[in-house]
């Protein structure tokens, strides 16, 4: 079972040596998120700052919740150690089981209200991510809660939080997204504000299940509570009838503009970029705030290998592997490295051949294209080793042949470092499967065999050999 | 003490071109308001005025351009520019320029 709320996950992880307090003064200008920059670049440790240069020490920011695979399985409440693979199918396994929320009428997120006309965001240490960034960024690890105008659907999603002034915040939820579509399909045209919700440092499994890609109409409470184990207890927020977490730090409730732009961005974005996608934002004036008393602002230092980069590894995995398997591909494994930005997925399928790969790369641009690269490899392809799959693709997918180029229009990634300017204005772009599987037509006698221990050796010489090899103690 | 601002721009010549222009500043004052946003009617000059504030001028990916400017505001505008949700940015602070 995952921990009930961040102060009981952080308890968790410092006990299994991946917290590190940091109790001098630290600067929110750059520095601390510096800090956090360099852990994601070194696979180190999250950060807790407990002193922030211009704020009180009631104040305090977690840098890099999950920016690692032992703070994602201490998240799902499994020992830090716990290998990937396991984590991929724990995840897989727990998102199929829905626990829907329960509703409090008190919580944590409730000890301190600050009433709309009293709200200054810089009382907040909003930090400044990286040098140059268009502004402080205060939805780096959020969940952002939206309704629906017409179907009163609820959704959860991660998106990022620019402040402005005193009151008003710029952020940018892609158009394509969820919460992009309600506001440019529902509110917007009626000349209706959109309230939302932005959760700061709840329980993890609602941060996952918020970053995760659920289907349209999901329930993303539901999936934290499958996730987590346990429901999770909801709360009526103060100035509309979202819901957040009970258990949040912080939350920001404010209103969308149905017309209105300022300044957002630029930003450093997940790709590990930032790549001059500004300007092209939504706007929303902050109507209350409420906390916990010494809040927790929780900071990932977007980049590469950030937090976002690991929970969409499996989140963004799953929802691959589930759209393939819908739609009749005969996929096994999907694996989508980290270090690839959410830009690279492996797959691994039990018949390969270019009409695979073809179907794949249209079905996983279908609706919004996040994913440029996919690689196509056979089953006996670990897809979670990357010097296995980098052999495959060296040397099993043609030049010509095995390369399938998909091109659209209006739903490209507009943070994709590789497109131009113009391309990303129009989001216009294209993903490519490299298809790294034997084509199925070919006789299998003719078939190359590969030349490592447990293709090209006799059962018994091989369990010989790691018989002798595990006796050498190697 | 000088005050200090930031601006992103898509395209540079269009702040030296000897008119006033809208912007979007960042205040760069330390403590705790630094980076608040304002948007302005404004001069830009470069090299810098005496006894204006300095202007330092970023590109749309954050890149900053080591020359500083200096900028006068005329005037402080509304925190809004007319435009839809997701709307270029650059060409609202264009069209409201030309009011």
């Amino acid at each position: 079972m995952a921990h009930k709320d961040l102060r009981s996950f952080l308890a968790a992880i410092e006990a299994s040596g991946d917290l590190i307090n940091i109790n001098d003064q630290v600067d929110w200008d750059e520095e601390l998120s510096g800090i956090g920059r360099l852990s994601c670049e070194r696979n180190g440790p999250a950060f807790m700052f407990n002193n922030i240069k211009d704020y009180t020490s009631d104040w305090r920011i977690l840098a890099n919740p999950v920016a690692g695979w032992r703070r994602f399985a201490v998240a799902l409440g499994l020992p830090a150690d716990t290998p990937i693979r396991k984590l991929y199918d724990l995840y897989a396994e727990r998102e199929q089981k829905l626990i829907p929320p329960t509703i409090v009428k008190d919580g944590p997120c409730k000890e301190v209200v600050i009433p709309g006309d009293k709200v200054d965001l810089f009382d907040l240490p909003v930090p400044m991510v990286h040098e140059g960034d268009g502004g402080r960024y205060l939805g780096t690890w959020d969940l952002v809660v939206s309704k629906d105008i017409d179907s009163g659907w609820v959704n959860w999603g991660m998106y990022r939080f620019m402040v402005h002034n005193e009151h008003l915040l710029t952020g940018y939820p892609r158009p394509t997204s969820h919460l992009g579509k309600m506001l440019l399909d529902g509110y917007a045209p009626r000349g209706k504000f959109m309230p939302i919700a932005i959760a700061i440092g709840a329980d993890i499994p609602s941060h996952l299940a918020a970053a995760s890609t659920f289907r349209l109409a999901g329930d993303e409470a539901d999936l934290a509570g499958g996730l987590g184990e346990r429901p999770v207890e909801l709360i009526k927020c103060e100035t509309s009838d979202l819901y957040v977490p009970a258990t949040s730090e912080i939350v920001i409730e404010a209103e969308v503009y149905p017309h209105g732009v300022a300044q957002e961005g630029p930003y450093g974005e997940y790709p590990g970029y930032r790549s001059g996608e500004m300007g092209n934002a939504i706007c929303a004036r902050v109507t209350a705030i409420t906390h916990r008393r010494n809040p927790i602002l929780t900071l990932d230092t977007t980049g590469f290998m950030d937090s976002s980069a690991v929970t969409t590894s499996i989140t963004g995995a799953i929802a691959i592997r589930r759209r393939l398997e819908k739609h009749g591909i005969p996929v096994a494994e999907v694996y989508m490295p980290p270090e690839g930005g959410v830009h690279m997925a492996i797959v691994s399928v039990r018949r390969g051949g270019a009409e695979n790969a073809r179907k794949i790369v249209e079905l996983l641009t279908a609706r919004r294209a996040l994913v440029s690269k996919i690689i196509v490899v056979d089953e006996d392809v670990d897809v979670f080793n990357i010097s296995a799959v980098l052999h495959a693709f060296a040397t099993k997918c043609h030049p010509a042949r095995g390369t399938h180029i998909h091109r659209y229009e209006g739903r490209a990634n507009a943070l994709t470092p590789a497109y131009s300017l113009e391309e990303r204005v129009a989001r216009s772009g294209a993903s490519v499967a490299f298809d790294a599987t034997w084509p199925p037509e070919w006789p299998r006698e003719m078939t190359p065999i590969r030349a490592t221990l447990d293709s090209m050796y006799s059962p018994d010489v091989q369990r010989r050999v790691l018989d002798r090899w595990n006796a050498l103690g190697l | 003490m000088t005050k200090e601002y930031a601006t992103f721009v898509r395209d540079r010549t269009r702040l030296l071109n000897g008119r006033e222009v809208v912007l979007t500043l960042r205040d760069l004052m330390p403590g705790r308001k630094k980076y608040r946003g304002i948007n302005v009617r404004a001069v830009v000059s470069q090299p810098p005025r005496p006894g204006e504030s300095r202007l330092w001028v970023r590109s749309v990916v954050g890149l900053k351009d080591p020359n500083p400017y200096s900028v006068k505001i005329v005037e402080e505008l509304p925190e809004l520019f007319d435009a839809a949700p997701y709307s270029d940015f650059f060409e609202a602070m264009e069209k409201a320029e030309r009011r």
